[in-house]
């Protein structure tokens, strides 16, 4: 009877899993269509395919330069925001401070607040202070909201593991850069590769951010969103896919790195 | 020998915020002795030992250590060190790293670091085939001795234990206290051990000190503090025992709830309060003329404890424990209970 019954939820909870990666994915496959379909408009059933617009994709120089412009942003948006969340989530998980609450709360907020009001705000601030609309302005924009993430990704690494160890390295003779060196970094070491994956992704994908502060350098979403809105062709889907594949090979090699580490 | 103190507390506190953890603590440890604090939880143990070596600074008050004020002085700056609660191990080394740390941090080269930290397994009666394993694959018991282990590479002159042994079972709590006593006779080191056990601290210390909230209420030898226990809270702390409230009358201490009359012990005052006496202590009266008050009552209840029976006899609305001997004979259950005059100890309240 109650087995009956369990095998009945468990199908359900089986058919409801399937349900909604079909919802989820399903778009991901028409924008795959979209892309190989030959005619330069997108019609369901596809007639003929092609490969020509992923040929166009890699022969255009302005994709190039919007994929450097892309992969440069994520690289130092990770680089920064890892280096400001290992020292902002120790001060929250290893000390204890006058207004650590606040400090808590504020560094929450810029990731509810709305991107493109984010975006806008750090704009007018950006031109107030007088600071150059490129792709630099672009990275500290992305700062704003992923390093608030990484901060919350390298802090429950902090809090998994006693502040004894720590206390101990200490009390065995080690240096205040020694226990930083032998035990904390190793110790967050998978936190601060996830946090680094993260922010790589997050970046990546952005769009409001970028569109607000980057002024003339262009991203990849910045590139399919101005091709969207004038000008499409099947190159957008082509790019847009290919983008989402560059973001799963960085995930799936950074969750394998990941498995390691916490093995070990 | 003659003893030589190395480390001193002068009237120390350590408050958190308005709330001392730690109350005017004075305590001189000797060279060479295995010191236990015992008291119950919450009683502001582990807060005296963080003092003690360097990871908190009292609020007030001093520790010297040979003489010398270390109040300010950090944990890495001490040649003291610590075995913690938890182990404090490190998780992503082996055991052979975990016990060499110490060295690695001295700067001694590999080599010399490998021979000194195999010494120290071989000293914590580890094997020398876990020096390459990871600390996180060793059991309870291990982790227990590559902790040891460790700290014994530091080469501390004072080795400090906060509560190690409380999650093994008790099989193994036992074997270790043995080793343990052994390591400190054969290293003649000082040890300061801290336990909420006091069988554990009977069976292992030179001195004892007692604590409750925050306060040492008292220091000695254990058979010192077994046999004269100077509060209530240290007698109910040796384990269980019989309270009877009395008031003084005329030479006498007279218990209200059981309408009976004692002798007051030899050597106290005559005062109001409780009189404490161990269960051991009381006797089943069978027709020889009792030499104090006789309580009347009733056994509902007897436990077998090893080589001992305990009774529950329920007299006048109280419990009262008797603990005899297994072999002996078996009492009437309507039982006439009393107790040598010098076996109870009176406390004012
Ligand atoms: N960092 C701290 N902040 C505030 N109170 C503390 C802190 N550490 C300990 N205490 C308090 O001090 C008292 C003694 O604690 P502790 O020294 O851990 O006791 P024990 O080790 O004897 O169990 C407890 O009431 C505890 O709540
Ligand atoms: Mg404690």
């Amino acid at each position: 009877m109650t087995s009956d019954r369990t095998l009945l939820g468990d199908r359900l909870l089986r058919s409801y899993v399937i349900f909604v990666i079909i919802v989820f994915y399903v778009p991901m496959l028409a924008v795959a269509l979209a892309s190989i379909s030959r005619s330069r408009f997108f019609v369901f059933p596809i007639r003929r395919t092609s490969w020509k617009w992923y040929n166009d994709t890699f022969a255009s120089l302005q994709i190039k330069e919007a994929a450097l412009t892309s992969i440069t942003i994520a690289f130092f948006v990770a680089i920064l925001s890892v280096a400001l969340a290992l020292a902002g989530a120790l001060a929250y998980a290893r000390y204890d401070w006058k207004g650590k609450r606040v400090y808590q709360q504020l560094l929450l907020v810029p990731i509810f607040f709305p991107q493109s009001v984010l975006g806008l705000a750090l704009q007018i601030w950006f031109s107030s202070i007088g600071v150059q609309m490129t792709w630099t302005a672009t990275v500290f924009a992305h700062l704003v909201w992923i390093a608030p993430i990484v901060t919350l990704i390298i802090a429950i690494q902090a809090f998994g593991y006693d502040a004894s160890i720590e206390e101990a390295a200490m009390d065995l003779g080690a240096s205040r850069w020694q226990v930083f060196r032998d035990i904390t970094l190793p110790l967050l070491g998978p936190g601060i590769f996830s946090g680094f994956l993260f922010a790589v992704l997050l970046s990546w994908g952005n769009f409001p951010l970028s569109y607000f502060t980057s002024g003339a350098s262009v991203t990849i979403p910045e590139w399919l969103y101005g091709k969207m809105i004038g000008g499409y062709t099947p190159m957008v889907p082509a790019v847009g896919f290919l983008s989402v594949i560059a973001g799963a090979i960085v995930l799936i090699v950074g969750l394998t790195i990941n498995n390691r580490l916490q093995r070990r | 020998m003659a003893s030589k103190t190395i480390l001193e507390l002068k009237q120390v506190d350590k408050f958190f915020g308005d709330k001392a953890a730690v109350e005017r603590i004075s305590l001189e440890i000797v060279e060479g002795e295995f010191f236990t604090i015992v008291g119950p939880s919450g009683s502001g143990k582990t807060t005296l030992i963080r003092m003690l070596v360097g990871m908190d600074t009292p609020s007030r008050g001093d520790i010297l250590l040979r003489g010398e004020r270390i109040n300010d002085v950090p944990a890495n700056k001490r040649p003291t060190c610590m075995v913690f609660q938890s182990l404090a191990l490190f998780p992503h080394m082996t055991v052979g790293e975990n016990v060499a740390y110490p060295l690695k941090c001295r700067g001694i080269e590999p080599g010399a670091r490998k021979a000194r930290a195999e010494e120290c397994l071989t000293l914590a009666h580890l094997p020398m085939e876990y020096y390459d394993r990871p600390v996180t694959q060793c059991s309870g018991g291990e982790r227990q001795r590559v902790a040891l282990a460790r700290a014994l590479a530091f080469d501390p002159d004072i080795l400090f234990f906060d509560e190690p042994l409380s999650a093994l079972d008790y099989k193994l709590k036992k074997l270790l206290e043995k080793e343990l006593k052994d390591i400190q006779r054969e290293t003649g080191k000082t040890f300061i051990y801290i336990t909420h056990s006091l069988e554990e601290a009977m069976v292992m210390s030179d001195r004892i000190g007692v604590m409750n909230e925050g306060r040492m209420v008292q220091i000695g030898a254990p058979r010192e503090i077994y046999r004269r226990p100077n509060s209530r809270f240290v007698s109910e702390f040796m384990g269980e025992v019989n309270v009877l409230p009395v008031t003084a009358k005329g030479g006498k201490l007279h218990c209200q709830s059981l309408g009976t009359s004692f002798e007051v012990p030899p050597g106290a005052q005559e005062t109001d309060g409780v009189l404490i006496i161990r269960p051991e202590d009381m006797r089943f009266v069978n027709g020889e003329p009792p030499v104090n008050g006789v309580l009347s009552g009733e056994i509902f209840n007897e436990y077998l404890l090893g080589s001992r029976v305990q009774y529950q006899v329920r007299a006048g609305g109280t419990t009262l424990l008797v603990e005899k001997q297994r072999d002996s004979a078996a009492p009437d259950p309507a039982a006439r209970i009393t107790f040598a005059p010098e076996n109870s100890m009176l406390f004012a309240e």
